[in-house]
């Protein structure tokens, strides 16, 4: 099961700020709703893991993140990663490539994920996927936005908080849902 | 002609209200998941979450710590007593529990077993398997690549080729082809689609320590064949192993196979020394037990000007997923899909079908068919629209043209067949003018002109049912002979049992009406019995429409040689000779004095206490059938669509349904197994597809993506029937079962394609869903 994602989302801050951000990938690991780097190898390799829940089957993946491009110059960032379920479920694979352009109004963040899922999860299509990789875009988007204003205010970055998996699925579901049944596809929230 | 027998006897040609459904009707049936036995513990299969992968190990200690777990099984435990494999029906191994690597997703990899279900299932959550991704291969078209993976190293031949089987003279074939002044062909691929019968696979295996009797409830089509592959696998003496098919919640040939979970149930039970249940869930009966078609078909029709049909060619990818677990008899690779001429004439004809692997879940059982008779049937009717669109001829009028005459019967078909009756023209010309078929295309034409989409949809199908005779048929060396013991005890009541077994076909109605019609005994007074391999005599079992005609005929020819005995004793008691003595459904009477005469019940009590000088007591008999033919049901069904054109969506208005099974023993059931049949035709055009990502991931694994028709997008079934009795079947029946299954996926396709013809839309694959159509017409410009 591939799918592309493509997501854009414009912050109100100078590019190269976000920048500075987007780059580092133990922030950007930390805005991803339920992941963590648990090890970082050298420089550009680390171990990571991610728990996602989707319907019945939850699913703890430990893999390793690469950064596989920096271009200073496009302020472009290439991250691959792969993992395998804990249990032998699933295994997934991702290339993230995020971009920064600066607007008038602050910066527009365009992200594209190649998305690979085999196994157990593959089997809820491409519906779930998408759904629940908005909700997990939407969180990360808040993660985002709020550590780049955290860095006016602050020095030290705040705890990473664990992410509500149930709730992110509750959420994707009820989107799917109302997508079948009719109802507004906009409220984010859970039943 | 049948005897009219009157409604308290209820013989053939009654619509007997079906004897099974009070019990149904009121909740009592008795299905395998409703046996409870003292002690009995639960399975539960760890499946593959990988299409294709190494197995590196299995660690089960988490499981085995779940309280209530008593056993994991896995691969190597069985490969320790030499059971990781099993024969399939066809030629091939299946591994029961992987061992090495995998070769489908939702391939069995462990065994749990608990006290309660529940455990089981937690349990086998925390079996952890290490698996390594090997290259996957989805696409049959890419089977025999160069770089193709081998999914089968444990095979001699390192190839994904599992067999190459042609029929026909190809030389003449191409010769015919060469010297046509018309030629046409058609690519159509018939989706993979699965039988999903309401109650799903499972079984309860209850291996007695102290007898050493292995007893088995058995979701199973075929319970004695599957008593005697469980002892030659299984190395348990025959008799003691019994297996019951109780209750049976649909079938349509997902229960002829035998599959890893019962296997793993016996074992355990054999471990354990008590009673494993194992049931599966909705998805792993979707995604791992015998799935249906499959087939990548290209026809080509050579023919005349004028529309007479002069040579067929046909070429067909199988694609049988990882292992070939086809249920096919033995000398027919590819099924009877060379019933591929249907019910035309065509001097020559040439068929050639190549199977493969692929890393899918194995099968390519009979979905209500006989073996690949669907799909030829969708293939000839799918090319005769298309030759008549190519000729610009009415679709009816071809067929019309090209129909083996009422005269020509017995028919010997180009690809050896031999067509026991038939009249083809009288079906179509009932359907068409039930349809007002010259005012439907009328209303057409109209239509079109105002730029509207209707289509008119037919199939003039030919059946080929009743497997069958000793000298071809056979599974796994079983001939497939089927049979009938009839008991009549002194009261006149009776007890019947049969080798075959009811999953819904209303076989509790239909074969005591049999024997009312040849005995005169009430229907009401006979008991039939199926499915206990202790009690009943040896048969294959029921699929393929092949219980009317198989044991249908035994039950008959059972009923004569009691009626021949009855004689002897009514001859007794009327102290006349045998040859004074007449027969009408119920009694003896001597000739000329009607009044002399002795009823079946009186004859039946004699037979226990006044029985005739020299004479066995009892009134019983048995017979082991072997029919001299198949039987070729047939009938033409139109179907008639209107399309939107903004938006696709199909309607299906009308649907005519012309049927010929020969003689009916029930028209009520007959016109069921229309209506179930045609639903299902209807699920598998419009519906119906189980498909797998290019990582093998099942994308139809589930009732939300594997629908299944309901009253909502069903339509009402008009339907009517002609009769042409089988001449060489004792009461000129054919089968009926699996005929609106195999005829009606045409019609529909047919209809759609029609209603987008003069667009220049040939072919369609299934299933047909709304955007498939609006994907055509926003390409023609037709939708916005």
């Amino acid at each position: 099961m591939a799918v592309r994602i493509e997501k854009s989302f414009r912050v109100p801050e100078p590019i190269e700020k976000v920048w500075a951000l987007l780059k580092d990938p133990r922030a950007v690991a930390n805005f991803v709703p339920g992941a963590k780097i648990t090890e970082a190898l050298d420089d550009r390799n680390f171990k990571g893991a991610i728990s996602v829940k989707v319907g019945p089957a939850v699913t703890d993946f430990k893999g390793e993140l690469h950064v596989e491009r920096v271009d200073e110059q496009n302020h472009e960032v290439q991250l691959d990663g792969k993992g395998q379920d804990i249990r032998g479920k699933s295994s997934a694979s991702m290339k993230l490539i995020g971009k920064l352009n600066a607007r008038d109004d602050g910066t527009e963040v365009k992200t594209v994920s190649e998305v690979n899922v085999v196994g157990i999860l593959a089997q809820f299509g491409g519906r779930m996927i998408y759904d629940v990789s908005d909700v997990m875009f939407r969180e990360f988007v808040k993660r985002f936005q709020e550590r780049l204003q955290h860095i006016e205010t602050e020095a030290e970055p705040g705890p990473s908080e664990p992410v509500n998996a149930a709730k992110v699925v509750s959420s994707a579901l009820s989107r799917s849902v109302r997508r079948v049944f009719g109802g507004s596809d906009d409220s984010g929230e859970g039943f | 002609m049948i005897q009219q027998t009157s409604p308290e006897i209820g013989g053939m040609g009654h619509s007997v209200k079906r004897k099974e459904d009070r019990r149904f009707l009121l909740g009592k049936g008795n299905y395998v998941d409703d046996i409870h036995l003292p002690h009995m513990v639960y399975g539960q299969l760890v499946r593959s979450p990988f299409a294709h992968a190494l197995i590196k190990s299995v660690n089960t200690e988490a499981a085995m710590r779940v309280p209530g777990v008593l056993a994991v099984i896995t691969g190597e435990d069985l490969a320790k007593a030499g059971l990781a494999w099993m024969p399939t029906l066809f030629f091939d191994k299946q591994m029961v529990l992987a061992t090495g690597k995998v070769l489908f997703q939702s391939q069995e990899v462990a065994f749990v077993v608990a006290e309660t279900r529940f455990a089981a299932a937690d349990a086998a959550e925390l079996v952890e398997v290490d698996y390594e991704e090997l290259p996957v291969l989805v696409d049959p078209h890419h089977a025999l690549d160069a770089d193709a993976p081998i999914l089968r190293p444990d095979r001699e031949e390192k190839s994904n080729h599992i067999f190459h089987w042609e029929v026909g003279d190809r030389a003449a074939t191409a010769k015919a082809f060469e010297k046509a002044p018309v030629r046409t062909e058609v690519t159509a691929v018939f989706q993979r689609c699965h039988p999903a019968p309401l109650e799903t696979c499972g079984c309860v295996a209850d291996f007695n320590t102290a007898t050493e009797r292995l007893t088995v409830w058995l979701t199973s089509q075929a319970p004695h064949a599957h008593r005697t592959l469980f002892a030659l696998v299984g190395g348990i003496p025959e008799n003691n192993i019994r297996v019951i098919s109780p209750d049976i919640g649909g079938g349509f040939g997902n229960k002829v196979p035998i599959y890893p979970g019962y296997v793993c149930a016996v074992v355990a039970s054999l471990k354990l020394g008590r009673p494993v249940k194992w049931v599966e869930t909705r998805s792993e009966n979707l995604q791992s037990t015998g799935f249906a078609r499959d087939y990548h078909m290209r026809a080509e029709i050579a023919s005349e000007s004028d529309g007479t049909v002069k040579a067929l060619r046909v070429q067909t990818l199988a694609d049988h997923g990882a292992f070939n677990a086809a249920a096919q008899p033995t000398k027919f690779p590819a099924g009877l899909f060379s019933i591929c001429t249907g019910s035309y004439k065509f001097p020559n004809a040439f068929c050639e079908v190549d199977g493969v692997y692929t890393n899918k879940a194995p099968g390519g059982i009979a979905y209500r068919c006989s073996f690949r008779v669907t799909e030829a049937s969708y293939l000839i009717e799918r090319a005769m629209d298309v030759l008549a669109y190519q000729l610009n001829t009415d679709p009816a009028e071809l067929r019309l043209k090209n129909f083996i005459r009422p005269d020509e019967f017995p028919y010997e078909t180009p690809l050896g067949w031999s067509y026991d009756s038939g009249n083809y023209a009288a079906a179509m010309n009932k359907a068409l003018e039930i349809a007002g078929y010259r005012e439907l295309r009328k209303e057409q034409e109209e239509k079109r002109r105002r730029g509207e989409l209707m289509g008119i949809g037919l199939s003039s199908f030919t059946e080929v049912v009743g497997a069958g005779p000793a000298h071809t048929f056979d599974i796994a060396g079983l001939k497939m002979f089927d049979s009938c013991e009839i008991r009549i005890h002194p009261t006149g009541k009776a007890i019947a049992r049969l080798g075959t077994k009811s999953q819904g076909q209303g076989h509790e109605t239909t074969f005591p009406q049999i024997i009312a019609q040849e005995l005169g005994i009430p229907v009401s007074d006979i008991t039939l019995e199926e499915g206990d391999t202790d009690t009943a005599p040896y048969g294959l079992g029921t699929y393929a429409s092949r219980s009317t005609p198989v044991a249908g005929g035994a039950t008959s020819v059972a009923s004569r040689k009691i009626r021949e005995k009855a004689r002897k004793i009514a001859a007794h008691l009327l102290e006349v000779s045998e040859e004074d003595l007449e027969w009408e459904p119920g009694k003896f009477f001597v000739k000329g004095a009607p009044s002399k005469a002795k009823t079946i019940q009186e004859i039946a009590f004699a037979a226990y206490t006044n029985i005739p000088p020299g004479m066995e007591a009892g009134l019983e008999a048995v017979d082991y059938y072997d029919p001299p033919n198949l039987t070729f049901p047939f009938g033409t069904y139109i179907c008639v669509v209107d399309i939107d054109k903004g938006t696709g969506e199909i309607k299906v208005r009308r649907f005519i349904a012309v049927d010929d099974c020969g003689n009916i023993i029930n028209p009520m059931i007959v016109e069921g197994q229309i209506h179930g049949g045609l639903a299902e035709g209807l699920g598998i055009a419009f519906m119906q597809l189980i498909s797998y990502d290019e990582s093998g991931n099942v994308q139809g694994g589930n009732f939300m993506d594997y629908l299944l028709p309901t009253a909502v997008e069903t339509p009402y079934w008009e339907t009517d029937k002609t009769c042409t009795p089988s001449p060489h079947h004792p009461i000129g029946a054919k089968g009926v079962g699996e005929s609106p299954n195999v005829g009606s996926p045409a019609a529909f396709v047919n209809a759609v394609v029609d209603a987008l013809s003069h667009l220049g839309v040939r072919h369609i694959d299934m299933p047909i869903a709304s955007w498939k159509v609006w994907q055509i017409l926003k390409e023609k410009g037709v939708a916005a």
